[in-house]
């Protein structure tokens, strides 16, 4: 079930009232029945798969151990090397099939025809699971945790299953090291009412991004990115702007309201979204930016293929590989190959333009930590991260390319043009109104704990702020008829 | 956890009384509402014939005209799209204040064969009840679950009105169409004959949910004793044989409806079928092919009076001064609504033929769908 649906609101405070009145030791039972009520409700056949993937990695763990045992060092390690290939290989290949098919066949035959040979395009019509990628990468981290020592293997099949289907972060993450999250459920949680308080904030918060913020733009951005030929300039330029807060308060949005619910239970989930429009360079970026992703990635892609303790023209081609196939890790389309590509890029010219850019600061007597500098800094950092999502949101690159070449050309915007794009002018405004309020939070809570300061003030103000927050979420919210509630875009990668 | 669960009630609990008194805020301010908060709540007027249905009724009866002609107190409860179902409950709403001797009920939607009505349609209804046990049981048997909650709190369904609410909307002022007395028709003429006029001694089944409203209506009856009527207003059946959510005969399913009628004792006036009696061009008197139009509705009106007086003891209210004071002012008024000539026509209680040069009709609200919330949108 979604998070935003009546459902989701009386799943969630049933789990949790159900969680605590139950013996500590019975708990994670609960929990894990929970965990595939809420995925299976979307489909009952996902929960097949999820269980399948469990399986594999929870074989792959009790396997490496034992692998470990024996006697002979060499023949250890390659048992162990081979489990972790096995798990690899199985887990990466069912997303493959799930998720990557269509797309690689589609290559296939586009490559095969250039050859000259006629090959008939086959459609697979395969159910994607929801939050197929973000579940295997989880279980994946598992195997490796497990191979490197750090994690010693679950026995117990129940809690590692929990570990892989944890509800509040199943289908879109934060896709948690196992080291991390697997022992928490196998310590005693007591109900914390300030935690519990705390948890509800952030959730609230989450659906204030999500709701309020998030489909409120989607209004916008569909329009454009639906008929790029139609619109210039101005038009695609501020489609564009929606789109970059669109999806970071969608997925932040999302974020918030699986760690606060995680909050609630008692579990600890790792922050995915540290103020990232306020990056001062691409690489800055990638460590707040789904921070999650980005961590797994460099943990057991890129410092395995070598990071970048190995020559400039490997570490480039290091970025190069994981930002392409982090681009294909979101969908299965070239669009997204092209956006992670663009990430992969910008950080190699951003590496390899750093001697320069230095004796430039030195010689033009730049202090580079001054506001003005970190300012302009920031903003070009935006602009570049903008500018990459054109290629994210558009449905074909050709669509990308048509948007960008119609960016450079005025637009028309006599009889309020930019107020026919799927937002009418006291909508628009409440749409900027939203980036600001997101903006402002994210300035302030860099030096301030905004729940700290909420729940230290006296009763009134608290629940005047709760019953305000819950009114304009419920009234400036995009759910209902009038609108259909954008689903969670992350859920389809 | 307690202490949790107690405070997280009670904050449900501030945030449903503040989200059900914003309802009456965002909830369109059309005729539908206005005249069912008089009809319902504010009015204390006796009604002895209440008349209940869908838009077919809304624009059939109007009861100014069976005051003026009989002097009979009637209000008009019925609204476009209006199922048999949400009938059922909004007539147990009248019955809390009123006390009438007859009920006249249009059945046009006993051959809707979907589940429930178009949310737009009901919410005509149920939006403008109060919170009642009576409402919640509408709720949960007129509309699919998963709208509960937005038919509980309107403003949930209404929500997204924020940016084009006027102060209309805050200090809406039901009271100014009350002369009306809930009838409202166009003033279209529809120009075509009807072509599926023709009789037939078919059968056809009644959709099982309707089929139990009837009986429901029959039981209510005899508990509060009032003598029911039911009716079916003149139309053409083309459109509804041939929609996917309605019976696809008709005039098959009104056979049906009068045998069951005649066996539980319960006049049924198929008007479809006296239509030559009531003096209706079709082509002149119908706003549309489903609807009567106010030329058409006025002769249906005298005719129906007619019937009424005949047929039950209804007092003549005439000669309750102050009452007869305010509703032949009431009466006057909606001269002004009608066209120029038909007003005239009517002050001479003469039927028109002639084609309307001006007439006052009320415009929807800014901002509203009338796909979705208008009476005479869509076919019934």
């Amino acid at each position: 079930m979604s998070f935003i649906s009546v459902q989701f609101l009386i799943f969630f405070p049933l789990a949790v009232f159900i969680y605590f009145i139950l013996p500590k030791k019975q708990r994670w039972i609960w929990l894990l029945f929970a965990s595939y009520f809420f995925y299976m409700n979307w489909n009952p056949r996902y929960g097949t798969l999820l269980a399948v993937s469990t399986a594999i990695t929870y074989c792959s763990g009790l396997l490496i151990e034992r692998a470990g045992c024996l006697p002979d060092p060499k023949r250890a390690a390659k048992w162990k090397k081979l489990w972790v290939a096995a798990s690899f290989i199985l887990n990466l290949g069912i997303l493959g099939v799930f998720k990557y098919l269509n797309f690689f066949n589609e290559i296939y035959t586009d490559l095969v025809s250039l050859l000259g040979i006629s090959v008939e395009r086959m459609k697979f019509d395969l159910l994607l699971p929801i939050g197929i990628s973000f579940y295997t990468f989880q279980a994946l981290s598992y195997t490796v945790d497990v191979y490197r020592g750090d994690l010693k293997p679950e026995r117990n099949f129940g809690k590692y299953a929990l570990f892989v289907s944890f509800f509040p972060q199943l289908v879109a993450g934060p896709i948690e090291k196992s080291k991390d999250l697997l022992p928490q459920f196998s310590k005693a949680q007591s109900f914390d009412y300030d935690r519990a308080k705390r948890g509800l904030l952030l959730m609230l918060w989450g659906y204030f991004q999500k709701v309020v913020v998030a489909d409120r733009l989607a209004q916008l951005v569909k329009t454009v990115y639906s008929s790029p030929g139609k619109y210039f300039g101005v038009e695609v330029a501020v489609a564009n702007l929606f789109f970059a807060f669109q999806i970071y308060c969608d997925f932040a949005g999302y974020s918030n309201i699986a760690i606060g619910a995680a909050q609630v239970l008692g579990y600890s989930l790792t922050t995915n979204f540290s103020r990232p429009y306020f990056s001062q360079s691409i690489k800055e970026f990638w460590r707040r930016w789904h921070i999650t992703l980005g961590a797994w990635f460099r943990d057991y892609l890129y410092i395995p293929l070598g990071g970048n303790r190995c020559s400039r023209v490997r570490h480039c081609l290091n970025l190069f590989l994981v930002f392409a196939v982090c681009g294909l890790w979101h969908g299965a389309s070239f669009t997204f190959v092209f956006w992670g590509t663009l990430h992969g890029l910008y950080q190699i010219f951003g590496l390899l333009l750093k001697p320069a850019r230095q004796r430039a600061a030195k010689a033009l007597k730049i202090d580079p930590d001054s506001r003005p500098s970190r300012f302009l800094k920031a903003l070009f950092t935006f602009l570049l991260v903008d500018f990459a999502w054109i290629f994210f949101r558009a449905n074909t690159l050709s669509d990308a390319f048509t948007l960008i070449g119609n960016l450079f050309r005025p637009a028309d915007l006599s009889n309020g043009a930019l107020f026919s794009l799927g937002l009418k002018a006291p909508e628009f405004f409440a749409a900027l109104a939203g980036i600001a309020i997101v903006l402002i939070v994210d300035a302030v809570s860099q030096k301030i704990d905004l729940r700290a300061l909420l729940l230290k003030k006296n009763t009134a103000v608290r629940w005047t702020a709760y019953l305000s927050a819950a009114l304009i979420i419920l009234i400036f919210g995009i759910y209902g008829s009038q609108y259909t509630a954008q689903q969670f875009i992350y859920f389809q990668f | 956890m307690k202490k949790l669960i107690g405070k997280g009630l009670i904050f449900l609990f501030v945030l449903t009384l503040i989200l059900a008194s914003l309802s009456n805020v965002f909830i369109y301010k059309i005729d539908h509402r206005g005249k069912l908060l008089e009809g319902l709540y504010n009015s204390s007027d006796p009604y002895d014939v209440v008349l209940m249905g869908s838009s077919h009724m809304n624009g059939g009866i109007d009861p100014n005209v069976l005051w003026k002609q009989h002097g009979i107190t009637s209000f008009n409860y019925a609204t476009g799209g209006q199922p048999i179902d949400v009938t059922y409950y909004l007539l147990k709403e009248v019955l809390k204040k009123h006390t009438p001797s007859v009920v006249v009920v249009d059945l046009y939607y006993i051959g809707m064969t979907t589940p429930y009505g178009e949310t737009g349609f009901i919410s005509n209804a149920l939006d403008n009840m109060r919170f009642s046990k009576n409402k919640l049981e509408a709720i949960q048997n007129c509309t699919p679950q998963k709208e509960w909650l937005s038919f509980l709190l309107p403003v949930l369904k209404y929500h997204f009105r924020w940016s084009t609410l006027t102060p209309a909307d805050f200090f809406y002022n039901s009271s100014s169409i009350y002369y009306l007395k809930g009838f409202s028709a166009g003033t279209q003429r529809y120009g075509k004959q009807d072509i599926t006029k023709v009789t037939t001694d078919k059968k056809a089944e009644i959709p099982a949910k309707n089929l139990s409203y009837l009986y429901k209506f029959i039981k209510l009856s005899k508990e509060n004793k009032f003598q029911l009527v039911f009716v079916n207003m003149p139309c053409d059946y083309t459109e509804s044989n041939r929609s996917s959510g309605w019976v696809s005969d008709c005039e098959a399913m009104f056979n049906t409806v009068a045998d069951l009628c005649q066996k539980n004792n319960v006049p049924f006036l198929d008007l479809c079928d006296r239509m030559d009696e009531i003096g209706l061009d079709f082509s002149q008197d119908m706003n549309n092919s489903g609807h009567l139009n106010v030329w058409g509705a006025y002769k249906t009106s005298s005719y129906f009076g007619n019937y009424l007086k005949q047929n039950y003891s209804l007092p003549d209210r005439r000669n309750d001064s102050a009452l007869a004071a305010r509703w032949n002012h009431d009466y006057s008024l909606t001269l002004w609504r009608l066209p120029l000539k038909t007003a005239r026509q009517i002050q001479r209680h003469k039927s028109s033929t002639h084609c309307a040069t001006r007439c006052v009709h009320f415009p929807l609200p800014a901002g509203m769908k009338k796909t979705n919330f208008t009476a005479q949108s869509k076919m019934p």
